[in-house]
């Protein structure tokens, strides 16, 4: 990571505001093999050099292709896997560097809420059981006081109390969401990760839900990092957005410049792609731009800028020097990306011009070569 | 009022009895372990395997009376009623014998009964051993992984390919045959079965989202493991212990037979079995060998059957088709690398 | 004449917990060349009802009619419906690495369907094969007919599928979810494929989504379900700008605006109906914000509405009466509350 970014994105740790900060984190995976005695042979770079910061009260949008990180992001931020390098501060306090038991405040701190309704909540245990967890495992309390606490946090969620008995099984996907979004909220934590936590809901379900989320931030003073790849869902939680794409933010910035004037052509074509009910009979239709190709497996990342095989405006120097994620010239403070060739106000993706680059369909297939 | 507000409490009143719900979350309705009992009830081979087995613990428990009220005891050698003149065992339902004599004069109803409790007992008891020693040696082992895992998953291989019986000669020669010391034997060999199950399943499940969030709230590593993972693992394992208790008995009988195991007079299936054929006398009176083996035979059955009924009823995917709630997890768990690691543990 | 006319499908299941009328009267019809979107929720029917058609639900009680160019595909035997999954109609699924063998190459795969059912011989089938990769875009197809399917990815899984399914040139595509499993940027390329498909070779298809997005995007005409049956039938831009059915409606104001924060979002209250009885109402009317008495007489009929022909709606409202409601007159907190809380 270049340490142009830091200074961008640096805030001050004294400012009482900031609530968290993810400081040039990187995550590797080993990638092994051999049947009796393990080898790394390469690493998955799943999360590779993020930095941002969050301000009390906020919410974060984080978008990206499937694999381009979001969950092993949100996973360090929690704390759920060690960092191979970098920094995340909470409250200006650095996480990384804390044992076990150095955690359990921040634990109750920091939350998160799961993609996977289903998952999430372990099939064999009681509702109940399941909710009064987080009492039994931070406070001293007793059993009549734990079952109130738990009702009246079914109750906040919008579930009957009296189903404090049922399994998880006995829910519907909505309700059992409803259920992690409890769990999550019983210690009345700061900061809460949502990790695509409408993605498996049916439409009208997923709305109520938002809703909640919505509601309890503004009751608790909840921070959120909202993970989705419904880029109509992102725009409508979110204050600011953060795009990934393999490993590495692309573009970050407040939700509705992103999304009227954004500038990374990942970003641009990402919105483009996405079918939208409303807008495709209300507003003129928006020029798409199709992307060729999947994304490269982040075994073996692209050189230089990591979208240069697909990207529509890549020149030579994408595919050898890495672009920092700073800020351009012209948009407003807050709003930056990692470009070479940032795409301007106006400016058709569609036909723009590529050259001095490896085709992208030969790219491609040979990244997928080393994803198997 | 009106027709609308009436079948708008209708549904109401079906949200709040999940058993009267008729959408999606209704088939999976009720508590998994009642809903297992269900399908298992529907299981005529395995509740009539359940049926035996239960009335075999009764045989075993009430053994004393029962050989009271046939009036023969296991060990008691009827000479004179017990065996013909020429020194022939009497023939099933002759001179009161219900299933005849042995060669000794011995009542077999009787000796199958006292039998019984050392084939439930050995069975049982090895079984029970090897349960705990195996859930506890999974769970750790699965749970930590690393070295911990590697020592305790090649621990486990070369306990499985150990020649069971001649570390069972070499310890009765050291120590003398003893019914503790078969139980200890048997279950020595026979944990790593469970626990290498156990340890397959619990890597799958330390990835489970559900592990995670107690991660995240704080909880202990045996918090997890005990709390989250283990109860997660007792379908598995009350399966696995039905169908591990049958191949106890049997290693039960077969030291016995060997006589590395029960000595006589003490009856035991297997010893029985041996005894009847040292001399050549079962040719003749066929029936203090065979219905030792008979017992053998349908106890061993009984347990197999209901394994398979209990794997049904506790595990339906393998079962008949049921209908499970559509779940759609868009864009979940693709990666490469995870779906690499689960293939490892299944494999495990 | 439609190409393929559904008339009032009936699809059940008898199972350990009772029967589950999963389709209860589903009527639609689709032309030539035309692409039909069919939307609902989970557990509507939205699967069901295209597999009974081809046969395809092991188990299950069908009723009704399908006419595919004028035959009833209900009453056919296995043998002459094989014959028309291969050549007629193509299925196209969800999980793209489920419907491929793994064990074979994905060129043999292809051309196995021309084999059987075109009668070509091994090599004029491996080319065409080539051929048909090339078409739905796969770099170097000479190369990769050879891979096996784990060597491709999702997204081009889902290539290979739809290869496979132009292969022989049907008439109709039945597509269910072919995206679902994908991201947004190969979606972007699978849907854009479709079109083209459609447009070089006047296929006509049949769309199954949750995703309201890809059916105005790609669709001509779109069926709403709810409960086993059609809520609503009209064409994508009427259904979006002047929907009659409460229950379409409901579906397009719980869906976040793409076109800024507009905010509460109203999510339709209560649950989708049991489906283990037949529902002799509407089976919308129990979260119904403007449910009558009448309602519950019995299923209402598709009936004409709005002003753009083919538009209709199984719905007792007046027919005039289409369009949104006013977003922000309904979004009272106290409403919206409700809207949140599960009884
Ligand atoms: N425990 C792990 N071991 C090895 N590789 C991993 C592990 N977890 C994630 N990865 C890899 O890291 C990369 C990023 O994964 P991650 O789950 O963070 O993606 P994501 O953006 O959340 O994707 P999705 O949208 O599918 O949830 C993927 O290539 C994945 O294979
Ligand atoms: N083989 C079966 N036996 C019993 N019930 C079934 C069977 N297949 C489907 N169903 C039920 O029929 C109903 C309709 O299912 P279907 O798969 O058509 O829904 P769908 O609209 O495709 O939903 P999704 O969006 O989740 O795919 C569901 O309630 C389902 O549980
Ligand atoms: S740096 Fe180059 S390749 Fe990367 S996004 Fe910008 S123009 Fe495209
Ligand atoms: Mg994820
Ligand atoms: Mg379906």
């Amino acid at each position: 990571m270049s340490t142009s970014t830091q200074g961008d994105l640096a805030v001050d740790a004294t400012d009482a505001q900031v609530l968290l900060e993810v400081d040039d984190v990187v995550k590797h995976f080993p990638v092994r093999s051999g049947a009796l005695i393990d080898r790394t042979h390469a690493q998955v770079r799943a999360v590779d050099g993020v930095s941002f910061s969050l301000k009390v009260g906020e919410t974060l949008g984080l978008v990206g292709e499937s694999g381009c990180g979001k969950s092993t992001l949100a996973r360090l931020i929690t704390a759920l896997h060690p960092v191979t390098s970098g920094h995340v501060r909470f409250r200006g306090q650095d996480i990384t560097a804390l044992n076990r038991r150095q955690m359990r405040p921040i634990r109750k701190s920091v939350q998160m809420v799961f993609q996977d309704p289903y998952g999430s909540l372990n099939p064999r245990r009681r509702v109940g059981s399941i909710l009064s967890d987080p009492f039994s495992v931070h406070e001293k309390m007793s059993r009549a006081e734990v079952k109130r606490q738990v009702q009246e946090l079914m109750a906040r969620v919008g579930l009957s109390p009296e189903h404090f008995n049922r399994f998880p099984s006995e829910f519907s996907g909505g309700q059992r969401q409803r259920i992690g979004i409890a769990r999550a909220l019983a210690l009345r934590p700061d900061l809460i990760v949502c990790d695509e936590p409408v993605s498996a809901l049916d439409v009208s379900i997923q709305a109520q839900i938002i809703n909640l989320l919505e509601d309890l931030q503004d009751e608790f003073m909840l921070t959120y990092v909202f993970i989705a790849h419904d880029l109509s869902v992102v725009r409508h939680v979110s204050d600011r957005i953060a795009v990934m794409y393999l490993g590495k933010l692309v573009e970050t910035g407040p939700v509705e410049e992103i999304y009227s004037n954004s500038r990374h052509p990942y970003t641009a074509s990402l919105l483009s792609a996405v079918p939208v009910a409303d807008q495709a009979f209300r507003t003129a239709r928006r020029e798409r731009v199709i992307l060729t190709g999947d994304v490269p497996s982040p075994v073996n990342p692209p050189s230089g800028c990591r979208f240069h095989p697909r990207c529509p405006k890549a020149q030579a120097i994408c595919a050898t020097e890495e672009p920092p994620l700073e800020h351009k010239t012209g948009d407003p403070i807050g709003h930056l990306t990692a470009c070479h060739f940032p795409v301007n106000p106006g400016e058709t993706l569609a036909n723009a011009s590529r050259d001095a680059v490896p085709a992208p369909e030969a790219a491609v297939g040979a990244t997928e070569g080393v994803d198997q | 009022m009106s027709l609308l507000r009436a079948a708008v409490e209708l549904e109401v009143i079906e949200e709040q009895n999940p058993d009267a719900k008729g959408t999606e979350q209704a088939y999976e309705g009720r508590t998994p372990w009642r809903l297992a009992w269900g399908r298992l009830k529907k299981d005529r081979v395995a509740m009539v395997s359940l049926g035996f087995i239960v009335l075999l613990f009764l045989v075993a428990i009430f053994a004393p009376l029962l050989t009271a009220l046939i009036g023969h005891g296991p060990n008691t050698q009827y000479t004179t009623s017990g065996l013909s003149l020429s020194g022939i065992p009497v023939a099933p339902g002759h001179n009161g014998f219900l299933l005849g004599t042995d060669d000794q004069g011995r009542d077999v109803l009787s000796r199958i009964i006292y039998g019984s409790r050392i084939s439930l007992e050995v069975g049982v008891g090895a079984t029970a051993v090897a349960l705990v020693l195996g859930l506890v040696m999974g769970l750790v082992s699965g749970y930590y992984g690393g070295w911990i895992d590697s020592i305790l998953a090649r621990f486990m291989d070369i306990l499985l390919s150990f020649p069971i019986l001649l570390f069972a000669i070499a310890i009765v020669a050291r120590f003398g045959p003893s019914l503790d010391l078969l139980i200890f034997v048997i279950a020595m060999f026979s944990w790593p079965y469970i626990g290498r199950l156990v340890r397959g399943q619990v890597i799958a499940l330390r990835e489970r989202e559900f592990v995670e969030a107690a991660r995240a709230l704080g909880s202990s590593d045996l918090r997890i493991m005990f709390i989250e993972i283990a109860p997660n693992l007792i379908a598995l394992a009350v399966i696995y212990a039905t169908l591990l208790i049958p191949i106890n008995i049997v290693t039960e009988a077969t030291l016995s037979f060997l006589g590395l195991g029960v000595l006589p007079p003490t009856a035991s299936w297997g010893n029985m079995i041996a005894e009847a054929q040292t001399g050549d006398l079962f040719t003749v009176a066929w029936w203090f060998l065979v219905f030792p083996c008979v017992a053998l035979v349908l106890t061993t059955l009984a347990f197999n059957l209901l394994g398979d009924g209990l794997r049904d009823a506790l595990d339906p995917r393998h079962g008949r088709s049921n209908i499970t709630p559509t779940k759609r997890v868009k864009r979940s768990a693709r990666s490469s690398g995870r779906e690499k690691d689960n293939s490892e543990g299944k494999r495990a | 004449m439609a190409l393929l006319d559904v008339r009032d499908l009936r699809v059940s299941f008898d199972t350990d917990d009772g029967t589950v009328y999963a389709v209860q009267g589903m009527s639609f019809s689709v032309e030539p060349g035309q692409t039909l979107g069919i939307v609902g929720e989970s557990g509507s029917g939205k699967s069901v009802s295209t597999q009974a058609i081809m046969g395809l639900a092991p188990g299950a009680t069908v009723t009704g009619e399908a006419l595919l160019e004028g035959a009833d595909l209900l009453t056919m035997s296995e043998d002459e419906l094989r014959h028309i999954r291969g050549r007629t109609v193509s299925l196209i699924f969800q999980d793209p690495l489920t419907s491929l063998h793994p064990l074979y190459r994905v060129g043999a795969q292809i051309a196995e369907v021309m084999e059987t059912h075109a009668q070509m011989n091994r090599k004029a089938a491996l080319e065409r094969a080539v051929e048909l990769l090339g078409l739905v875009g796969i770099p170097e197809p000479k190369k990769r007919v050879r891979d096996y399917p784990h060597q491709f990815s999702g997204g081009m899984r889902q290539r290979v599928m739809i290869a496979m399914a132009l292969a022989l040139e049907p008439k109709l595509i039945i597509a269910d979810e072919p995206t679902t499993a994908l991201d947004v940027t190969v979606q972007a390329q699978i849907l854009e494929l479709l079109g083209r498909m459609r447009k070089d070779f006047q296929t006509a298809v049949i769309l199954i989504t949750h995703d309201l997005g890809i059916v105005a995007d790609v669709a001509d005409d779109v069926v709403i379900m709810y409960g086993g049956r059609p809520m609503e039938r009209a064409d994508v831009r009427a259904a979006f700008i002047e929907p009659h059915h409460p229950y379409t409606q409901g579906l397009l104001q719980s869906i976040p605006s793409y076109s800024g924060r507009m905010g509460r979002l109203l999510p339709i209250k209560g649950y989708p109906p049991s489906l283990m009885r037949q529902i002799q109402a509407c089976p919308f009317a129990p979260r119904c914000p403007q449910a009558h008495d009448e309602c519950l007489v019995a299923p209402p009929p598709l009936k004409p509405v709005g002003t753009s022909p083919g538009h209709l709606s199984a719905c007792v409202l007046p027919s005039d009466a289409v369009g949104l409601p006013a977003h922000d007159a309904q979004a009272t907190p106290a409403e919206a509350a409700v809207g949140g809380v599960e009884p």
